[in-house]
């Protein structure tokens, strides 16, 4: 199987998150970069069916220089190649985020990169962690004119194609079974992530690391979504006493707690 | 004291027939010694060079040697009966050295002793006496392996009764020489067995373990002499110890050296408990691989001949190699093995991998953001390191995230502001890395290393401090690998150096209440008594650095010490080194359970930790006990407790 893990490097978790002064986008200069938790899971899951089945995992990513480490981090994790769409636009220079690239446009980038591999099987995360947008697998879908399918957490090979579990809400799955070749948009989950080694960081060294732009790739930037502000959510505090006995107190929390707060 | 015995007989004369019987069978004792030994030797000589080997400085080599060879120090010590025993043979051997290569000569009529020379004479007594220490010493060995059958010394071994029986001999034939005066066929023949006896036992050696007769001098003169030194790993193709190929010279040595004395066995907190690890086996396997296998060879250590389960159930506490006295270093060898298996991601692990994911992605063992240290920093007003502070206070995982470990940082903070310290903490810290350097990730432990050297630099720190002796070790010894680590001290040995500012704590008299801060208010004078206290040492504070003292003497401040058992060099671990804290513990007892018990039948009121690793470890196995347990404290806690109140 050869197989496409589309990944995005997004800021750290534990990075301070300060807005910047023209309040569109976030202060990065002090930031730590990972790679999106939802496209580990994607790389994960490409790399046990690579283990299963045989076959070639090539990691894509977009983005400036500093992009490079979690492409590195893929390959030692044990994807084959690496294809890196360097793109200044989405860096801290141009202000970051959505200003020359949206949604539509990083997947074009994508998709113009990927046709020519021609794979059987196209991974990329539900949704970044940074902009949570959703969408930029679904338009690589349509882009490449191929069948889609998200949230997914485990994918099996089968004669025909594929099947794979969907998540749903409130604890059921789904499961579906789709032609070859597909674009997957993976939830985070489904697998133990494995943890990097030193043998792969030796080995990844010597793994083919291609970079291209985006004038290679013939798109043109162009955002048809603009990001107007972003600002920090307000904190709200408010107290509610439930009054009554113990017993009636409890039975009004476990109430609110199901319904209001929804955490049970 | 001279002519205590008569003289010595020795033939005067041989038969040719005789000296070529005696060249026939030493040739076939040396060859037999050596077609075994031979092999052995090809093998240590043939496996990889030690990346980080050092002839030079040669001065603690010839002391340890003396010390723990010549004078059998580590061997009496540490089991002073059969110690002692082993040691009259040791000194018999040495003793004898002139005496059987005179017994050798004088087939040839080269002798160069003479039993009626004064010389002679006197060498034949002194050696007389090491003869008598000798049988009794072999004799008291014999009877405590095969009748009273020590455990540790494993199953029954003939090859050891049968070297035991010609020891013997060999003695009792030298003596017995005393006593037949009149030349002729009784001493002959008595020259006769001893010989034979002799060229009996010398093809023997390398069969069995006394090949340690042989090797283990050289394998302690040659041991790194630096306590669970983790060797670098050297070049590209290095994991650590994945197959045979990646056997140093070293290690191999001390596979061959082993005695199977059981005393690392003896003292294994994973092995007391119901683990699958015993040190003792682990040397045993590379010497099985070794033998099967040899050093050159792919097939991988962790099968055959050595479990991965068992390699990931040390705490690295350094009790087995401590105990050693062949000068075997078990610890480099167990993280060897876990290296093998991590560095290539052939351990599955479910704990460990959250364990290495957390610290690929975040900055602390435990897996929080790093804004919960900044909340803890801002919240309790600790100062900020800038450089021109004496002393950078380092908190580590334990001391930022852990509520007990962050009670011992609070209680240290002011003690060192009661002494006038200067000192600060630094906004941002990464793991040092100790646990994912036990584990054997060399990948994370160098990124942790680096990044950590690089700030430090950057923040122009030269002196830390800090609760945890694990934090010391590591950015003591292992950040060397990677740039020069700032001084760095465990607050036990900063506090003892104040001793004497802090005096006003042993005016103070706790009683039980006031400790449990259950009553506020004076105190009536029948409610107050000393409390006990016991000092658990921990492993990374007391082997591996060697300080017993200071915590006691600070410890002392606040009330009377009473000694574990198990306490010093033997302290027994709290269980969670060597990464094992993040780990499962599924088989057997606790061993933290194990300690915990033995230090409350002490009888002590308080357990006194330095160390915020066992003092997590101890306060679940203390809490099982119920209400009864005694207070756990770590040593800053008990001296804060004593000083006045803030204003």
């Amino acid at each position: 199987m050869k197989i496409v893990v589309a990944i995005k490097q997004v800021p750290d978790r534990d990075a301070p998150v300060r807005i910047a002064a023209d309040e569109k986008w976030i202060e990065e200069r002090e930031l730590q970069w990972a790679m999106n938790e939802p496209d580990a899971y994607a790389l994960e899951e490409a790399l046990q069916l690579k283990e299963k089945h045989g076959g070639e995992v090539i990691v894509l990513s977009a983005g400036p220089e500093r992009v490079g480490s979690t492409i590195r981090e893929a390959l030692a994790k044990g994807a084959d190649r690496a294809i890196h769409i360097v793109c200044d636009e989405l860096g801290a220079g141009a202000g970051g985020g959505l200003r020359n690239f949206d949604a539509l446009g990083v997947a074009r980038l994508l998709a113009e990169a990927i046709k020519p591999e021609s794979p059987d099987l196209v991974l990329t995360g539900l949704q970044s962690e940074d902009l949570g947008l959703c969408q930029t697998g679904v338009i690589l879908a349509e882009l490449l004119g191929l069948p889609h399918s998200t949230l997914i957490l485990h994918v099996e090979k089968t004669d025909a194609g594929l099947k794979v579990k969907r998540e749903l809400e409130e604890g059921w799955f789904q499961s579906i079974e789709m032609p070859l070749p597909a674009v997957l948009a993976m939830q985070s989950g489904g697998n133990k992530l494995r943890y990097a080694t030193l043998m792969g960081i030796k080995r990844a060294k010597t793994k083919e690391l291609r970079a291209v732009n985006a004038a290679e790739l013939g798109v043109q930037a162009g955002a048809v979504v603009t990001l107007e502000q972003i600002s920090a959510p307000k904190k709200q505090k408010s107290t509610q006493m439930l009054g009554g006995s113990a017993k009636e107190a409890a039975t009004a929390l476990v109430e609110k707690l199901k319904t209001e707060a929804r955490v049970l | 004291m001279m002519n205590l015995l008569p003289i010595l007989g020795e033939p005067r004369q041989f038969a040719i027939w005789e000296q070529g019987l005696f060249v026939a069978l030493a040739g076939a004792s040396v060859y037999g010694f050596w077609r075994r030994f031979g092999p052995i030797l090809g093998k240590i000589l043939q496996s990889k060079r030690d990346p980080d080997f050092h002839l030079f400085p040669i001065g603690k080599r010839v002391w340890d040697f003396v010390w723990e060879v010549l004078l059998q120090a580590k061997v009496i010590r540490e089991r002073p009966l059969a110690g002692l025993a082993h040691a009259l043979v040791f000194w018999a051997f040495c003793a004898f050295g002139l005496v059987t290569l005179n017994h050798c000569a004088v087939v040839f009529g080269l002798g160069f002793l003479d039993p009626a020379g004064r010389v002679g004479r006197f060498y034949f007594d002194v050696a007389a006496i090491f003869a008598i220490a000798c049988a009794v010493g072999i004799l008291g060995l014999f009877v405590r392996r095969f009748l009273v059958r020590t455990k540790w010394l494993g199953e029954l071994s003939w090859g050891s009764g049968l070297v035991a029986l010609l020891i013997f001999a060999l003695m009792a034939t030298y003596l017995a020489a005393f006593f037949v005066t009149a030349p002729g066929g009784a001493v002959q023949a008595l020259w006769w067995a001893h010989t034979i006896t002799l060229l009996a036992f010398l093809p023997l050696i390398p069969h069995t373990k006394h090949l340690h007769l042989v090797l283990s001098p050289f394998t302690v003169f040659f041991s790194c002499g630096e306590f669970a030194h983790i060797p670098p790993l050297s070049g590209d193709e290095d994991f650590g110890l994945v197959a045979g190929k990646d056997l140093t010279r070293l290690v191999s040595l001390q596979a061959y050296s082993c005695v199977e004395c059981g005393r690392c066995m003896e003292h294994c907190p994973a092995n007391a408990t119901g683990k699958e690890l015993n040190p003792k086996e682990i040397v045993l396997g590379l010497r099985g691989y070794l033998n099967e296998f040899g050093p050159k060879s792919e097939e991988a250590l962790l099968g055959k001949y050595e479990s991965q389960r068992a390699a990931f159930e040390c705490t690295t506490c350094g009790a087995c190699e401590f105990q050693c006295p062949v000068g075997i270093e078990h610890v480099p060898i167990l993280v060897g093995l876990r290296r093998g298996a991590v560095n290539t991601g052939a351990w599955e692990n479910d704990y460990g991998s959250k364990l290495f994911l957390a610290l690929e992605k975040g900055s602390n063992a435990l897996g929080m953001a790093a804004a919960e240290r900044d909340k803890f920093v801002e919240k309790s007003a600790l100062p900020i390191f800038d450089g021109t502070q004496d002393y950078c206070l380092w908190l580590g995982c334990m001391g930022g995230y852990d509520p007990r470990g962050r009670a011992i940082v609070l209680a240290l903070v002011r003690v060192m502001r009661h002494l006038g310290a200067s000192f600060g903490v630094l906004r941002k810290e990464k793991c040092t890395g100790d646990p994912v350097r036990r584990l054997g990730n060399d990948l994370l432990f160098q990124q942790l290393a680096e990044a950590n050297l690089e700030a430090l630099a950057q923040n122009r720190v030269k002196k830390i401090i800090t609760i945890c002796p694990h934090c010391v070790r590591t950015i003591q010894e292992d950040w060397k690998e990677f740039g020069t680590p700032p001084e760095v001290e465990h607050h036990s040995e900063f506090l003892a150096r104040h001793l004497g500012e802090l005096s006003c704590v042993s005016g103070r008299d706790f009683s039980r209440a006031e400790i449990a801060g259950k009553t506020a208010g004076a105190l009536a004078p029948e409610q107050a008594r000393n409390e006990k206290i016991v000092f658990h040492d921990p492993c990374y504070l007391g082997r591996y650095r060697g300080v017993y003292d200071e915590p006691r003497q600070v410890a002392a401040l606040a009330g009377e010490l009473v000694e574990a058992p198990r306490s010093h060099e033997r302290s027994f671990c709290c269980g969670a080194g060597g990464g094992l804290a993040f780990l499962g513990e599924e088989k057997g007892e606790r061993v933290s359970h194990v300690r915990a018990a033995e230090l409350v039948a002490t009888g002590a009121g308080v357990v006194a930790a330095a160390c915020p690793f066992c003092n997590t470890m101890f306060q679940d196995a203390l809490a099982a006990r119920g209400e009864d347990a005694p207070e756990l404290l770590d040593i800053a806690q008990l001296v804060a407790r004593g000083l006045p109140e803030e204003q």
